[in-house]
Order: structure tokens, then sequence, then C-alpha cells
């Protein structure tokens, strides 16, 4: 079933690419190919993310439409498709689209089928920028969305109108795909003039309906994509299966920076090969440099054989000659120092880490004004690498026919990395290669990355035979891109009202973008400083520093990035200045805040916690805010102190009862998926928060699988409540819409430090809350 | 050394060959029989991604030897219910549970396990060990309420 879908998808996006199509590209950048297969208008979404922009050095906001990367198809038996670049991996932006699409359109949005189109590289037609990360999938396309939906629905009417002879567009009406000529009532559907549509001019100006005409945007939809993940039909990464399809099973070398010694290992018996696998140029990150072999692939008749075999295996690695350096103390200490022995960033600079850059404001007047005040605060926040870990291990199946074809099976956020890579790999032209993105079994950032892909590619180029490659859990561990760890140093100065004067914020940790090769300019890594730039509180006299750090560990986007990071230090360190100051922290928030959205989720937070009634008697409420991507949002945590022992057994501090949260993201499409994707990001902050965490011993990372990098069970999980800032009764295109798909990531942690603080007065300042408190199994409750 | 055996999985015997008896139920389900509905998540039976019924009784198969299920009746997920309306399933839905999708097949199978064995509501709840990453737990519990 899943060839037969992946496919279809393909002969698909192949129809559109024979070269004996005509094409025109209007005004407005609308590509219409016209053929045997009915209306299809190609348009730019913007999948081209923040995330994305940041890699190609540029800067936050939406990209320029500048290139066709989105097919909306209607073929004349009525079958609606929209092709696009972006992945889903769970936050229910596929459904989200096709809603966008379906009111301009005038259709039933589950009549619509959303699909990944196959990524190709420059002047393709299919699919040229296809990252999925930054919480940008649905804001980002809405108005182009929206204009091709009216576009298509308007070169449909003018082929009806030429059909019936009558011109006046007054006469005709549209709903559910049907054109009505109302002077007789002469139905056309959508598909009869499809073919015809196809001919005719791109509108330039086509009207949008007027809000209050929504049928499905700002009411929850169904996800369309939830049978299929209901009765495991849905396909991932590692559930494509071709004929005589082989297993593979990676593992690496134990340390990071540690390489294949001597020769490859021989084939065990009953395997089909074992392959040495190197980092390619690009991919890799810190302490994975090109060309080196950083791990082996054992390739067999069945995953658990490869595997089985993979662990038996007598492979040689070497100990890194930095080993030694590749500690947990050390980092600590590199940090710790970093904050006074640093290089300031200079232009013409090698700027080796540590460097210091000057983010906003200035430190010394700042230092000044701090020094001055009534009351001085100071305090240091430490946060610890996190891996990813996503439920869908790191997995990519290929079929490398040599000579003739590639097809990548892959659940990335990075699409269009591919096709280069196995271009490279194989020698193929891009004509020849398809990359097909499966479902993501979870992406979190992680699954933008490509070394699981390249590897993959590796391995079917060696053994010419389709082949599922699979990293088994503990090698996700154990060669994650974690988010970074962090120190974060917050000094600021009170008058004797309790008014902040001074502020000064820095961050020390490995910039995610200077792995990847990125220049960094004077402001530094954006990655690393989101979250303490552009706050909405008046501080007084400001400075915001970044430092970079030198760890080799490679470090990458964790859901939320900075924001996670950074979140944590500055919306505790407000809420110790509120406590220095002896007032309420929500009250002082709100005296320090002038931006009325601000001001409007610290309310609607506020209301929906009923903070002015406080919480239950024993129960505690601790508070954050944050604006990401364009979104607004506050989070309250209700929080309980416990004596008692959790259900494996292991001492408890505190319980997270009840958590509220609050989101202004301007327009809110399927409040149903944002009050879910709230939910869901709180679970992947608060999984973080009370466990989460890598450890390294010269280079070898030391939690490798859930049983000692804990993750919250169903019992542990808080009540959620949502709320949404209403949407505008007429959106335009002068507000940027927010996202929402890591929103609900970075208030948590704070949030709860706040209220632990409010119940015992003790200041938790260094994450995770139980660092190597362990979970058992499902029947066996004391795994090790 | 291999072995051959046959297995019931969702009323249909299949005839396998394994190179050890000890290959967990899990891969024989997905790499010989080609049922990927059951998902590996991490191999030591904490998860619970891979989740099936044996006998009726919700197991984790990374953790089960395939031997240990010779002679026994497996349900996996596509087995669940021909049209995809097994109770939990249609609550599943109902309830909109599912985000990446990726632990929900052991999810259904943990509450089919206990269905089975009588339980109603929330005398399920601590049935579930089954881990969510994405956090879908909230509707989890909504979904498994009306049961």
């Amino acid at each position: 079933m899943a060839e037969i879908e992946l496919n279809e998808r393909h002969e698909i996006l192949s129809g559109e690419q024979q070269e004996s199509e005509s094409h025109k590209i209007s005004r407005r950048k609308f590509l219409v190919t016209g053929s045997a297969t009915g209306l299809t208008l190609g348009f730019a979404l913007s999948a081209g993310a923040r995330r994305a922009q940041a890699l190609a050095g540029g800067i936050a906001g939406p990209p320029a439409n500048t290139q066709v990367n989105s097919w909306l198809n209607i073929t004349s038996g009525g079958a609606i498709t929209l092709t696009i670049g972006s992945s889903e991996m769970g936050e229910g932006s596929y459904t989200g689209l096709a809603v966008i699409l379906s009111e301009d359109l005038m259709v039933d949005f589950t009549k619509i089928k959303t699909v990944h189109g196959v990524p190709a590289i420059g002047a393709a037609k299919i699919g040229n920028t296809v990252v999925t990360a930054g919480s940008t999938v649905t804001w980002t396309n809405y108005w182009n969305l929206r204009n091709a939906a009216s576009a298509a629905r308007e070169m449909l009417v003018s082929a009806a109108m030429n059909i019936i002879g009558d011109q006046n567009r007054g006469n005709y009406t549209v709903a559910n795909g049907v054109i009505t000529y109302t002077p007789n009532g002469t139905e056309i559907s959508y598909g009869l003039v499809a073919n015809a549509a196809a001919l005719l001019p791109v509108p330039a100006n086509p009207p949008l309906i007027p809000d209050s005409e929504f049928r499905y945007i700002g009411k929850t939809q169904n996800r369309l994509d939830i049978p299929s993940k209901v009765n495991g039909t849905a396909i991932y990464g590692m559930d494509v299966r071709l004929p005589n399809t082989l297993y593979a099973v990676i593992q690496h070398a134990p340390a990071f920076g540690s390489v294949l010694s001597g020769s490859v290992p021989a084939t065990p018996a009953g395997m089909t090969a074992v392959v040495p696998l190197q980092v390619l140029a690009g991919i890799g990150r810190g302490t994975e440099q090109t060309g080196m072999v950083n791990a082996v692939a054992v390739v067999g008749p069945t995953t658990w054989d490869a595997w089985q075999a993979a662990l038996n295996l007598n492979v040689s690695w070497t100990t890194p000659a930095n080993a030694s350096q590749l500690n947990d103390a050390v980092f600590l200490s590199q940090a710790q120092s970093a904050l006074t022995t640093n290089t300031p960033y200079s232009a013409s600079g090698p700027n080796t880490a540590p460097t210091l850059y000057q983010v906003e404001g200035n430190a010394a007047a700042a230092a000044s004004a701090i020094a001055g005040a009534n009351k001085q605060f100071s305090a240091q926040y430490i946060l610890p690498y996190v891996a990813h870990n996503p439920l869908e291990n790191l997995c990519c199946t290929v079929n490398y026919v040599p000579g003739v074809s590639i097809d990548v099976y892959a659940p990335t956020q990075g699409a269009s990395l591919i096709p280069p890579i196995a271009a490279s790999l194989t020698g193929l032209s891009l004509n020849q290669i398809n990359v097909h993105v499966t479902q993501l079994g979870g992406g979190l950032g992680r699954k933008y990355e490509a070394d699981f892909v390249s590897q993959a590619i590796q391995v079917a180029v060696a053994v010419k035979q389709p082949v599922v490659v699979m990293w088994p859990r503990e090698q996700f561990f154990m060669r994650d891109q974690y988010r970074p760890l962090s120190l974060v140093q917050v000094e600021a100065g009170l008058d004797s009202s309790g008014n902040i004067l001074g502020w000064s914020a820095t961050n020390v940790n490995a910039s995610i973008l200077g792995q990847r090769g990125i220049p960094l300019g004077a402001a530094g890594d954006s990655q690393s400083t989101e979250g303490t730039t552009t706050l909405p509180y008046t501080r007084g006299s400001i400075s915001t520093q970044w430092i970079s750090h030198p760890s080799p560990i490679p470090v990458g986007f964790w859901r939320s990035v900075g924001m996670s990071v950074n979140t944590f230090a500055v919306e505790s360190a407000i809420d110790e200045l509120a406590s220095l100051a002896g007032q309420d922290p929500l009250q002082y928030r709100l005296n320090m805040c002038t931006d009325p959205r601000w001001t409007g989720v610290l309310n609607a937070v506020a209301t929906l916690a009923n903070y002015s009634a406080g919480p239950p008697s024993g129960h505690f409420f601790g508070m954050a805010a944050e604006k990401y991507a364009n979104s607004y949002c506050a989070l309250i945590a209700d929080v309980s102190l416990t004596n008692a022992t959790d259900y494996e057994g292991f001492p408890t501090l505190f319980t997270v009862n009840n958590v509220y949260v609050a989101l202004d993201c301007y327009l809110a499409v399927n409040p149903g998926q944002i009050n879910a994707q709230l939910a869901g990001g709180m679970v992947h902050g608060l999984n973080a928060a009370l466990y989460g965490q890598q450890s390294f011993v010269n280079g070898v990372p030391q939690f490798q699988n859930f049983y000692n990098n804990r993750v919250i069970r169903i019992y542990e999980m808080p009540q959620v409540f949502t709320t949404v800032i209403p949407s505008p009764a007429q959106s335009n295109q002068s507000t940027l819409i927010g996202g929402v798909g890591e929103l609900g990531v970075p208030c948590i942690a704070p949030a709860v430090a706040n209220a632990y603080f409010r119940a015992s007065g003790k200041r938790i300042r260094q994450l995770p809350f139980f660092p190597g408190v362990k979970m058992g199994g499902i029947n066996n409750p004391k795994v090790p | 050394m291999a072995t051959n055996y046959t297995l019931n999985v969702n009323g249909q015997n299949y005839n396998v060959t394994v190179n050890n008896p000890t290959m967990p139920l899990l891969w024989v389900i997905r790499d010989l029989i080609n049922l990927t509905g059951t998902k590996y998540g991490c191999g030591i039976g904490i998860c619970g991604a891979c989740t099936v019924l044996v006998n009726g009784v919700a197991k984790q198969t990374c953790i089960l030897p395939v031997e240990n299920a010779v002679g026994t009746t497996i349900t996996t997920i596509e087995g669940l219910s021909p049209t995809s309306t097994h109770p939990a399933q249609v609550a599943w839905v109902a309830n909109q549970v599912p985000q990446c999708g990726y632990c929900q097949s052991g999810q259904l199978m943990t509450v089919a396990g206990a269905l089975n064995a009588g339980l109603h509501g929330a005398n399920i709840v601590p049935q579930i060990k089954n881990v969510c990453i994405c956090g879908t737990y909230d509707r989890i519990l909504q979904a498994v309420d009306t049961l």
C-alpha cells in the first residue's frame, strides 16, 4: 500500500515535469501548465523557514516569493491535490494547509489531498526549498495559498463563463467545487472545466473571500492523517518494503572524534556486507570532520540479524586526541572561564571561540546602571546537552539501481538537502534522483540533519539492493546533535520601588550555525541569542551578549532551539527580580510591558488559571512568557510539593498538577491543533526540564536509552488548559500570522522552577530538575 | 541456526525462518511478515511502541523471543479491526489523539488488551505505560474515558 501511494505521488509530479507542456508565468509568479492533467497552478510557498534563512545567513522574516515550489492540481475528474515542500511531522500542518486552500477554492477541505513534493534543486519546477522548521509551515504559507486558491477559482469560473457564453461574473456562484449559472441554474463542476481553465490567463488580483464567510478556518477540523495513524497504514521511514529488501543497522564509534582504526571487519556469517561510512562534506558537525569514517553499517536479512552482528562485530576505533577535553566538567569550566576570558568579535578576525558578541545595548552602560542601583541581582542558569529523541529512530530506505536511478524514502525535515548528496555518491543526474518524504515519527529538529540519509545512501551504493537502514535507540542517544550546554549569566539592578534600572544577560554556548560553516556577524548566532533579545520588559540600560563556547560536541536545532535555553534563564530571572522587589510576579511583568499583545497573553493566562483567586490549598503558581515565531505565549504551572516516591520508586520533590497556556498567533486556523501543539510542546519542554541531559566521559555519551534519560509517562501528565486570543474579525496581510509548533516548549521549565520556588523557597537554576532519575520497563520496573 | 516456525498473526498462519530463536517477535512481524504498523522505539521494553496482543494480552514484542510466541494467537494493529472500527480506534479518531502517530499502534494495542481484560474508563489508565514523545497523553486520557 505504501508503495502505491508513493508511486502515485511520483506520477503526479513527473506528469508536471514533461517538457512538452506550455508554461506561463503571470505577474504574480503563478505558473500554469496546460495538459490533459487539468489545471495545475504552480506557486511559491515559503517553506524556506526562518531556520533555513538563518542557515543561509539571512535574517528572520517571511522569505520572498521567488521560486515556484508548490502545485495546486485540479484534474478533469475533479480530484484536487496540493503538492508542497514541507514535511508533516505530527503537527497537523497538512490538514491546516488544506483548510486554508479550501476557503477561497470553495471546496470541502477533506476533498483536498496534500502530498509532499519530490524535491529538486536549481531551476527545477518542483519543491525547491524544502525545509520544515521554525514553526513556520502554516503561517508563512497562509496568504500565498489563499491567493493561489482564488486565482484557480477565477480561472475555473472564467472557463465556465466561456461555455455558457455570458461574461458577467455576477451571474455565477461557486460552492463545493461547482459553478452555478444563476439565471438558469446550470451547474458546471470544476473537473469539467479544469482542462479549459489551464489555457486561460492567470488573474492579477483575484478577490479573496471575507473572513466572515470562512467555513473551516478558525473552527476545529479533524486531521486528515489520523485514520492512517490508528490502523497501522501510515508509512514511516523504515516501513517501506520493496522486493529483495535488505536491512542495515548503523554502529558509530563510541566516542565523538573517534574513527575506524585499521581495516573494515570481515562480513560476519549470514550477513551481506559491512560498509564503512564516511562523514560527507557539509554534514559533519563539531568533532565529525569531512572524510572521517566514524561508523559502519552491517547489512543482513533482517534488522535484528544485522543489529546482533553489529553488536558482536570486532571493530577497532581510535581514541580521539582530545578525548580528555570531552568531559562535562571541562565543558562547564570552559563556559565559566569564557565569561571573563574571551576575545571581542572582530569583523576581520578569525573569531575563534570563546568570542564575545555584543548583541544588544552597551555592556559598560548596563554595568554602570546595575552598580548604581539600590539592589543588585546576579544569577547563573545552567542547562545541559539534551538529545532530541523522537520515538521514531533515525532511519531511511533506499533503492539504488546503478546508472539508472535512486529512490530515497526518508522521514526528513530537510528533503532539499538530499538530491545533491545522492548525486555526489552515485554520479546520477538530478532527474534520476527521487526523494520521497515519508511520515515522520517526530522530528523535533533532529531530522533536518542529513547524516542518517547520507549513510543510508552509502549503504545502498555498496549493496546495490533495496535497503532499510536504522539507527538503534542507543545510537540515536549517542550521536545526536544536542541542544547545546548553556550557561546564562543574568545581572540586574533595581531601584527602591523594584524597577529595573539595568539589565545584562550573557549566554555562553556552542554555535549551531557556526558548526554548519555559516559565518557569524557582529550579532553572533541567532540560534543562541533568541530569547534573550527584543524582550518586552522595560529594563533601563541593557546589555545582551553571547559568547561562543569551544566545545566540539555536535549541537543542533532542538524544538524551539535557543528559546528553550534562554526563556528558562530570562523568565526565572524576571521572577527572581519580582521576588526581590516584593511584588506579585504577574503584576511585575505587566508593569514592565507596553506591548498590548504581551500583556494580552499574560492577562489571558491569568484569567484561565483564575490567578487572582490563587491556586488550591497546597498548590503554587509559577509563570513565564515568551514571544517567538511572531506568536506570544504565556504559561502558568500549578505545582505542589510531595515527599512521596513516584511510580518507579524514585523520590520526587514536586508534582506538576495543571498547566495553563495562552497563545496569541493573530489568526488561528485550526484551534484544536493549536491546543494539541501547545500541550505537546509543553510535554517536550517538561521532559527536558525534569530529566533531559546528555553527559560525556572522554567523548563517550553516557545516557544511552530511555532508562537513564527518562521521559514522562501518562501518570505524570499535567492537566493542560489552553486559550487562544480570538482572531480579528477581518485579518489583513500586514500583521504577521504567528507559529504554533514550538510555542509550548520554552515556558514550562521556568514556570515550574518559579512555582517550585513559591512552594519551597528554593530556587532551581540548573536543569534538569532530577538528574540521573531512571525509568523502568513496562513489565520490568527496575531496568538498570 | 535457522529455525522454522508457524505463527498465527491476525488470523493467518505464516511460516517463517529465523536465524536465531531468540529473535524478538517485533522483527519477525516487521521484516519477515512485513506488517509494519508495529513499531520499534527503544528495544528494551520501556516505550511500548512494539505492543501487540498475544492471546489477547498486550505484550512488548521487542523483548519477546519469537519462540515464545509459537502456538499463540497474535494480533497486530493491522488486525485490530478490518474496518478500523475497534472501540479504541473510534475513540482515538473522535478525540483526535495522534500527532506524529508513531507510538499510537502500541497505545491502541495496550488499550485493546485492557478492554479484553474487562477494564473500562479510568481503570484502563494504570495499564498505559506507553511513551508518547509528542505528549498526546491528555487526549489519550480523554479517549480512554469514553471506553
